[in-house]
């Protein structure tokens, strides 16, 4: 008998991720507390009015549920979280609850006092949106004036209240080439960053958002980027450290943004190990995934993980038996994210267009000769079909009026 | 071992933690290292409160598991000197208060 303790970051979570993984345990979980915001970005996915959020007692409840069923990794988001003004109160109930907490923010509201207080209610990472190092573009998309200067005077004020700061920039039409920009900020900063290609429908379904989604065309010169391949701008010890369990810089719609073997064969985490809570108290399997498995409101969080039916299905899911994607010969270069799967190809299972494309892509640069994807070769054995009925039809037809 | 036995000790209030499936795994905030203890290791965290010393601890240990009280108390201040020099336990003086 020994009592024994493992140190080090990447063994252990490699570990855990396999343990939880494998029991469904809901290791990661991200709360949104609310989804007004004082940003407008012309991407976001949300309805920023309040249409009823939990209350503080409500989201206690919810922490304490979640406490108990083992998760570890709570990272609480929005809109903006400083809009909450019970904010201190919910990130108290979390520290007294032992969770490693995040927060996602636009860091428009953060001063000296409230930086404080996030380190003394036990906040290790605060990850920043960032759109670009030039105030026109990145003010353009969150439609408030002076915005950028806000949010970079706010970062060094983190770092100072020994808080991690991590710069996040969704790329767009609108700031498409700003991410060197922005990598340099981050490199100056000494904090780590993740550049996201994706952008979303709204979560009813509605497509506005991807109005500003650049083209894969236009992304060309992003993925032949060889910068974006190694996420090397971690100077500091500490950074090196946060790293080490983050996903590279080149992000997507991974919902945990924990990488591991150990979702082999998985579509990605969503369900397996992490999940996402609305400020509505609606469980989804992930923010990109919005197909409510329950409510907070009526069932305790525990009764939804492991019984809800969605859910259920969800994990039965497996790669390999995926019914197009499994036989695409360029599988190994795709991202393809369930969610989107079922907004933008209406399918939780299927193929979507661009997934498939920026998938062809990336295999072209990678050296694959004449890259294509599965759906793209079922639509193309159709269409040479469907070319030879109208042909049989047309010498039908023809021999018919002879 | 160079810690008393009798000295009682608490956990680190700034670290976050959790037990899944009899497991322990415990992150510094500081240098966000992830720290993972076995069962035996779960079962002496649980029990660290900040009143019981070494020799209770280990006294626990033996009564939960078979293992002979000699090899608990090795064994369990060996684990507490870890995780003490990982800072994630603290010791408390007899008389009270606590010295990191």
């Amino acid at each position: 008998m020994t009592a024994t303790m493992s140190p080090g970051t990447t063994p252990v979570m490699d570990r855990l991720i396999s343990r939880t993984v494998q029991k469904h345990r809901p290791l990661s979980v991200h709360f949104d507390l609310t989804y007004r915001c004082n940003e407008r970005c012309v991407h976001c996915y949300l309805d920023h009015d309040d249409h009823g959020e939990l209350t503080t007692i409500e989201c206690l409840k919810v922490l304490e549920d979640l406490a108990r069923s083992g998760t570890l990794f709570l990272t609480f988001s929005g809109g903006e979280i400083f809009l909450r003004p019970d904010l201190y109160e919910i990130l108290a109930a979390a520290r007294r609850l032992h969770f490693d907490i995040s927060l996602k923010s636009n860091a428009l509201l953060v001063t000296p006092e409230r930086a404080a207080k996030l380190r003394e209610f036990g906040v290790r990472r605060v990850q920043i949106s960032v759109y670009s190092d030039v105030p026109a573009i990145h003010d353009a998309i969150t439609k408030v004036p002076g915005s950028l200067e806000r949010t970079l005077a706010a970062i060094p004020v983190l770092l100072e209240h020994g808080l991690q700061v991590k710069l996040a920039c969704p790329l767009m039409r609108e700031n498409l080439m700003a991410y060197r920009g922005v990598m340099a900020l981050a490199e100056k900063l000494g904090v780590p960053y993740i550049l996201d290609l994706t952008i979303t429908p709204m979560m009813d379904g509605s497509g506005g958002p991807l109005e500003h989604r650049a083209s894969v065309s236009s992304l060309l010169p992003v993925l032949r980027d060889p910068a974006l391949h190694g996420c090397k701008p971690q100077p500091t010890a500490q950074a090196d450290s946060a790293m080490a369990a983050l996903p590279p810089s080149l992000g997507s719609a991974v919902s945990s943004g924990i990488e591991s073997a150990a979702y082999e064969d998985l579509p990605c985490s969503a369900g397996h190990n992490s999940c996402y809570i609305s400020p509505y108290g609606d469980v989804f399997p992930c923010v990109q995934l919005p197909q409510a498995a329950g409510n907070l409101r009526r069932e305790k969080f525990a009764d939804i993980w492991y019984h809800a039916p969605k859910l259920e299905r969800l994990r039965a899911i497996r790669e390999s038996q995926l019914p197009i994607c499994s036989h695409c010969e360029i599988r190994s270069y795709c991202e393809r994210c369930p969610g989107l799967a079922l907004m933008e190809g209406g399918d939780l299972l299927g193929a979507y267009e661009r997934a498939c494309a920026l998938a062809e892509e990336k295999a072209g640069l990678a050296g694959v000769a004449s890259p294509i994807s599965a759906l793209h070769l079922k639509q193309n054995a159709c269409l040479i079909q469907t070319t030879h009925e109208g042909e049989f039809a047309s010498h039908v037809a023809n021999s018919s009026s002879d | 071992m160079s810690t008393p036995a009798t000295m009682t000790w608490q956990k680190n209030p700034a670290l976050a933690w959790r037990e899944i499936d009899d497991e322990t795994v415990i992150i510094s905030p500081n240098d966000s290292v992830m720290h993972e203890l076995n069962d035996t290791g779960s079962f002496l965290w649980k029990n660290i409160d900040g009143k019981k010393s070494a020799a209770e601890l280990a006294q626990l240990l033996a009564e939960n598991y078979e293992v002979t009280p000699d090899i608990a108390l090795s064994d369990t201040q060996a684990l507490l000197e870890e995780m003490s020099s990982r800072k994630l336990v603290v010791s408390a003086p007899a008389a009270g208060g606590v010295s990191p």
